[in-house]
């Protein structure tokens, strides 16, 4: 049985499709990755999960009830964490999981025991009759986290778990989400736009980009299939770019080339015999080479070779977005 | 029927839970409604000849007392669901939206407990036109009193929830319930008797459910019954007030809610 399953799965606001048809399944117990830059269709997707938006065509099924036609039961089932930190400020720790508590029907007999339980597991006991509003922005997110997990859903959405968090916290999180999933043994969905999140915490992921997904591998087959080894190369300028290029193409062993004007990244399977055919091409070509790398292959790279470009570029204009979605707040 | 009233109280007393924690905005919201009864009530202490005209024997300050009691009720309660707005953009509503609670829950939770805040906010300024001297002479009819102000506030409380549920902003909604809270507390006997109205501003008022209301108060704290209008009449529209606004109020939260915000 599946946890989720979708069937063509596409939402459009106007003209704009945010998620066009995509067809995927999560088994059950399975923690199973949205990799890809914001606007990629992530929360979207996430949200009809959910039962927050209706699709505007497809079929989305968890625990294979309809998310539209069964959308109660399906609330039953899941546990919702989302991007921003929802917890109220003005109720302590415990306060908050308790509404949760209420609101997710949990029987009276065992609200004390559970949130007990799942304050041990996210190591705020000794802080739980405070006001949210002392918590640290890692406290908030572990309480949040709690929150969802509070009623073992069968499935866990977690948006974007550790977006604004610095790095110490984030790898707490993490700890925190594989206990969770060990202990509880739901299946968890999760979006992301950190590679290092994606490739630290899913069984498999699925790299979404322009509202389609482009694959769904485990990341260990996904790094696989790029070929064992990455050549970086950074040149002087690009004069000749284009019989290097070519020339490259017919070295033995290169897998796939990825161009980016000065910029070359190079998907081999033998890369230290690749290196001097490289300088050799190079000189004969008078093309003058800066740098010149070798490296594994990162998630980074399965993401440029799907989608054509890096991940990061999109940060930088979501990071503006969410900026500028800020200051909207701020004045209102 | 039972899971609604359990998830109704979930949202009531998560409301009330932050409303006590927010104790300074008790005494602000207090300031309006002790200008209105203090200065308000002397300036138009002149006015005591035209209050007796139509039978009312006592101050003015004592005439407008109820009404202020309403006017604390009513924006009290039209106010109350701006929080709707917060809670839609800090990802609390997508919360309880994605839990098995019914979203009239939401509504009527929220409600509840902004009537309840509104009775107590009302009942401070009845303190406040005690300590003042307005007469009140059979205290016990503070019981009924205070029920009608629930009442009425549970139903006041819904344009609130509607207007923030369809609200996408915080300005459309300040001007929405701006637009509707004066006139609707200006179009009643809350400081001028109705037979003082001209007529088409009387039939307007006879409209308008804040009327009866105040009528209710009234005749409950002063004993004098205005305008003929019978107090089984005026309890018979606010509760058809309070059920309407009930019934559309979890409609419309419903309907607005379920669409992308």
């Amino acid at each position: 049985m599946y946890s989720i399953e979708t069937k063509s799965l596409t939402k459009s606001f106007g003209d704009v499709i945010a998620v066009n048809d995509i067809s995927f399944s999560v088994n059950s117990g399975e923690i199973f990755g949205f990799l890809g830059p914001n606007g990629a269709g992530k929360s979207t997707t996430m949200m009809i999960l959910t039962t927050l938006l209706k699709p505007t065509s497809g079929q989305a099924l968890i625990s294979e009830f309809d998310v539209v036609g069964n959308a109660k039961k399906v609330r039953e089932k899941i546990g919702y964490v989302q991007q921003e930190t929802t917890v109220d400020e003005y109720l302590t720790g415990r306060e908050n999981l308790l509404l949760q508590a209420k609101l997710n029907h949990i029987p009276k007999n065992e609200i004390n025991s559970r949130i007990d339980e799942v304050l041990e597991l996210i190591e705020l006991s000794d802080k739980q009759n405070d006001s949210v509003v002392t918590y640290s922005g890692g406290m908030r997110k572990r309480l949040d986290i709690a929150g969802g997990l509070l009623h073992r859903p069968k499935v866990l959405f977690l948006d974007e778990p550790t977006v604004g968090l610095d790095i110490q916290t984030r790898r707490k999180i993490w700890e925190y989400i594989k206990k969770i999933h060990k202990e509880f043994d739901m299946t968890i969905f999760l979006s992301t736009h950190y590679m290092e999140e994606a490739d630290n915490l899913c069984d498999r992921i699925g790299i979404i980009d322009g509202g389609k997904i482009q694959v769904i591998d485990s990341p260990e087959n996904m790094k696989n299939a790029m070929g064992n080894e990455v050549i970086s190369i950074i040149m002087d300028d690009a004069h000749n770019r284009d019989s290097f290029l070519s020339q490259l193409k017919t070295i033995e062993f290169v897998k796939n080339i990825n161009e980016d004007s000065t910029k070359l990244t190079l998907f081999v399977s033998n890369g230290t015999q690749v290196i001097p055919k490289i300088f050799q091409i190079s000189s004969e070509l008078k093309i003058k080479i800066n740098t010149i790398s070798l490296t594994r292959p990162t998630l980074d790279d399965v993401f440029l070779s799907y989608t054509g470009h890096e991940i990061r570029d999109d940060n930088s204009n979501f990071n503006r977005k969410r900026e500028h979605a800020k200051m909207k707040r701020l004045r209102s | 029927m039972n899971s609604l009233m359990y998830d109704t109280y979930t949202i009531f007393w998560r409301e009330l839970k932050r409303y006590k924690k927010s104790r300074s905005g008790v005494l602000i919201r207090l300031i309006q409604p002790a200008i209105w009864i203090i200065v308000v009530g002397n300036i138009f202490s002149g006015t005591q000849p035209l209050i007796q005209s139509v039978g009312f024997d006592g101050e003015y300050i004592e005439f407008m007392a109820p009404g202020v009691i309403i006017l604390t009720a009513i924006f009290t309660s039209i106010f109350g669901g701006v929080n709707t707005l917060w809670d839609r953009r800090y990802g609390f509503m997508n919360k309880a939206l994605t839990s098995p609670i019914s979203r009239s829950a939401i509504a009527l939770g929220k409600m509840s407990a902004i009537s309840l805040i509104a009775a107590m906010q009302a009942s401070l300024i009845l303190g406040i036109a005690l300590a003042i001297g307005v007469n009140f002479p059979n205290p016990i009819m503070i019981a009924p009193i205070m029920a009608i102000v629930i009442l009425f506030s549970l139903g006041f409380s819904g344009i609130s929830v509607m207007v923030a549920a369809t609200a996408k902003s915080q300005e459309t909604f300040w001007g929405m319930i701006n637009f509707l809270g004066m006139p609707l507390f200006m179009l009643s006997p809350a400081l001028f008797p109705l037979e003082l109205l001209p007529n088409w501003l009387a039939v307007i008022a006879k409209l308008n459910p804040v009327t009866y209301t105040v009528l209710l108060v009234r005749e409950l704290m002063t004993g004098v019954s205005e305008g003929g209008i019978p107090i089984l009449l005026s309890l018979g529209i606010l509760f058809a007030f309070v059920l309407v606004m009930i019934g559309l109020a979890s409609y419309v939260f419903t309907r607005e809610v379920n669409k992308p915000f």
